[in-house]
Formats: structure tokens, sequence, C-alpha cells
């Protein structure tokens, strides 16, 4: 076993590693930014009176959830490319970050909008209709008094999200976008692929880090935000 | 790359693809007979805190969800062939390492990926159970093995369904990177069919159509379950 495992290898890796933490973030904050605004429209869509929109709208997220994330990433990337160059724009070599980000957010628009669904359906009607009923407009109505709530329940699962995000964002590597874990890979193919596993093992602990760290970040926002949801129900 | 779908190429991969199918519903059955008993076990030492199974179970749990699949995938490909050699080599065994099947590392990974998913199933839903109905169980006379299983368990099973149901097809799901460990399963053999012609957009909407099949399949034969035992659940209502 000694000659296979060296731990100089284990050690020497996290320096190369994570100065690409950047792109991993930053396909992660797109993703958000982009599949929060996807989950906004498709739970409209569901919570809406369309009857046909609300069929698409849970079609999208059945459909997609089916999907995993690398057949999802494979169709994107081979099949947007040939489908855009029927209408003679030729996006071939664009970014392999625009890709990845199109895929995510596809995938995170689905999950979100579920999430943003049960939130907000989470929250008495009854607190929509007081809230219009002293006056306020259908607009502050549901900025004041709807949204803050519903933004508490929708926190922990918002949470659940981003972690499976930025694990299944590790799959970017495979159509060649040199994130965490395409550096890994590119360090273990600079190695004549020895000593893979001192490499994985580092980039398992980066990935655990950073999890525990957002679980404990989100466990925090939930404690400050859920003090204030117990004065609202004691008045 | 053309930009014309070749719709012969399109139906003959598809059956290429569906031919995978026997192998991932394999791993996701063997996963699933191990994980299914295996984490209900862990989660009942969690709730107990047994000294050191429970800290065991709650930084395994903790790992395993920290970290992405296809890391726990390499890890295990490229550790277990290793001590695997040694222990062939250090008891004779006329067998070589390269000749076992990926399937078996493709059971271990995923094992133990969806026990760590179904511990923290089985924690939520056991103590969604009360502990009154295992002081009433031991009250009248069954033994403790009793209560669990013809007290506890059913109710256990109604509450963690669901979750269960979502974690079978994640494991499905994430069967398809199986194709790291050269394990043929629907997309590998998708993927090979579709090299000699670059025809890779029919191959991965093929992949595409086989996934979403099994996985609404799967979660509607889940559904007819959970309408079966809820009937049991307002028995006890």
């Amino acid at each position: 076993m000694e000659k296979y495992f060296d731990a100089s290898y284990l050690w020497g890796a996290f320096p190369m590693l994570i100065p690409y933490l950047k792109v991993t973030f930053w396909v992660v904050i797109l993703t958000v930014l982009f599949g929060t605004l996807l989950g906004f429209m498709l739970a409209a869509m569901k919570v809406g009176n369309s009857k046909i929109a609300r069929k698409i709208a849970n079609g999208y997220t059945t459909v997609l959830r089916c999907t995993p994330s690398i057949v999802l990433l494979f169709l994107v990337y081979y099949g947007v490319p040939a489908l855009i160059s029927n209408i003679g724009i030729d996006i071939n070599d664009w970014d392999k970050i625009f890709f990845v980000v199109l895929t995510f957010t596809l995938q995170f628009g689905a999950i979100m909008s579920e999430v943003i669904r049960s939130a907000y359906e989470s929250i008495d009607k009854g607190q929509f209709e007081a809230a219009v009923s002293v006056g306020l407009s259908n607009k502050q109505a549901y900025w004041r008094i709807v949204v803050p709530q519903a933004f508490v329940v929708a926190l922990p699962n918002f949470g659940n999200a981003l972690l499976e995000l930025m694990k299944e964002g590790s799959l970017a590597y495979t159509i060649g976008l040199i994130d965490v874990m395409g550096k890994a890979n590119l360090i273990i193919a600079g190695n004549y692929n020895s000593h893979a596993l001192e490499i994985y093992i580092a980039i398992s602990i980066i990935y655990w880090i950073l999890s525990i760290a957002i679980e404990q970040f989100f466990s925090l926002l939930e404690k400050l935000f859920s003090k204030g949801k117990q004065v609202i129900k004691s008045v | 790359m053309s930009s014309q779908l070749d719709f012969e190429f399109l139906i003959d991969t598809f059956f290429v693809a569906l031919s995978g199918v026997p192998i991932a519903l394999l791993i996701t059955v063997v996963a699933m007979t191990i994980a299914l008993p295996l984490g209900f076990l862990l989660a009942l030492t969690r709730i107990n805190r047994l000294p050191i199974l429970s800290q065991f179970s709650s930084v395994y749990v903790s790992f395993v969800r920290g970290t992405p699949v296809i890391v726990q995938i390499f890890i295990i490909y490229n550790s277990v062939p290793i001590l695997l050699e040694e222990i062939f080599q250090k008891y004779d065994v006329g067998m070589k390492v390269y000749d076992v099947n990926p399937i078996w590392y493709a059971f271990i990974v995923f094992s133990l990926n969806t026990t760590a998913i179904l511990i923290e199933v089985f924690r939520s839903a056991i103590s969604t159970v009360s502990k009154g109905q295992l002081e009433a169980a031991m009250a009248v006379g069954l033994t403790t093995l009793q209560a669990f299983r013809r007290i506890i368990i059913p109710q256990t099973l109604v509450v963690a369904l669901p979750n269960i149901c979502t974690a079978t097809v994640n494991l499905i799901k994430a069967t398809s990177l199986g194709y790291a460990m050269s394990l043929h399963e629907i997309t590998l053999r998708a993927q090979v069919a579709a090299n000699p012609g670059y025809n890779y957009v029919e191959a991965y909407i093929d992949i595409f159509l086989v996934y979403l099949i099994i996985c609404s399949l799967v979660e509607f034969l889940f559904k007819l379950y959970e309408k079966r035992l809820s009937k049991y659940k307002l028995v006890i209502a």
C-alpha cells in the first residue's frame, strides 16, 4: 500500500486546486441568479389561473427532475449549437461556461419552482386578505406580508438546492470546463494517471468543507429569521 | 455536425440505450436492498445515541452528502482495486484485478451513497413516530423485535415513502455516472453507438427519453404503493 499512497501528493494538490474554486463559484452564482428567476416564472405559472400554463410548468418540472444532470449537460452542449446553427449563428466555440450555466439554470429553475411554490402555498391566504383589508394595495400586501414569510419557509430548501447544485456542478469537467474538478483531472493526467486517489481525496475534502460551510450558514440564517417568525405567531 | 436529425439512427440507438436498462435497474435494486436495512439500523443508532456508531454515522452522512457522487465513484474506483490486488497476492487467488466486473464497484459506491441518504430519511421518519407507540406495544406484551416489525416500521414507512421515492429516482439518475467506471449501462452504450458518426445529439435524446420513461414509471409505482399504505395510515389514525 505504501508505494501507491503518497500523502505529499494530497497536500500538494490543495494549492493547485484552490485557485480554480473561482470558476466553480462563478458557475454557482450565475446559475443561482438565472435559475431563481426561471424558478419564479415557473412558480407563477403553477399558482396562476391559466390551466395550460400550469400544465406546461408541471410537465417541465417532472421532465427535468427525471433527467440526470450529465445527460442534460451533453444534450445542451451538443444540441443547442446544432439547434442555433439552423438560424445561421455559430456558437460552437463559445466559452464552455455558457453551456454549463445554461444546463444548470434549466435544472435549478425546475427545483426552485417547487421550492418557491411550496413556500408560497404554505402561507395562509388569510394573511393576504387581512393585509388587503387593512388598506394595503395588492403589491404592498405581497411584498410586505406574504414574501417575507414565504422567504423563511423557503430558506432550508433553498440551501439544499444550492448544495445539490454545487455538487452536480462538478460534472462540468466532462465537457472540458476547467473548474476544481477539471483541474483535478488535469493534475492526474499530468502525473501520468498515477496518484489519482490522493488528488480525489483532496478534492473531496474541499467539497466537504464547502458543504459544511454552506450548511452552517443556512442554519444560522434560519435561526436568525425564525426568531421574527415566532413574534408574528405570538402577536 | 449535421443540423438535421438522423431519425433512423435515433430509433436504432433508442433500443441500444434500452438494452442498458437492466444493468441500471440491477444496480438500483442491489443498492436499495443493501441500503434500506443498513440505513434503518444506522438511523436507530443515531436516535438512540449509541456511543461510537452514532458519531461514525453522523460523519459518514456528512461526508457522503457533502461530496459529489462522481468524486465518490473515483475514490472507490481508484482505491478498492489496489486493496483487492494486495489481498489477491497475499492469499494467492489466481485472479487479475482487471478481470473484476466494474459492476461490483458500482454496487459498492451506490450502496454506500444510498445508505447515507436513507439514514437521514429514516431518522426524520422515525422521530415522527411517538415514543408512546413503542411503550404501548411493549405494555401489551410484544417483544422489541415484534414491536418494531408490527408497530413502528409500518408507521415509519408511511412517512418515509415519498423520500425513499426521491432517493430511488436520484439513484437511477446517478447510475448514469457509471460510465466513469466503464460500466456498460444506458449512457455509455448510447455514447459508444454515437461515436462512429458523431450523432451525439440523437444519442443524448435517446438517453434522455429512456431515463424519462424509467423514472416516471418508478414514480408512478411509488405513488400506487403510497396510496395503499396511506389507507393503512387512516386505520391507525
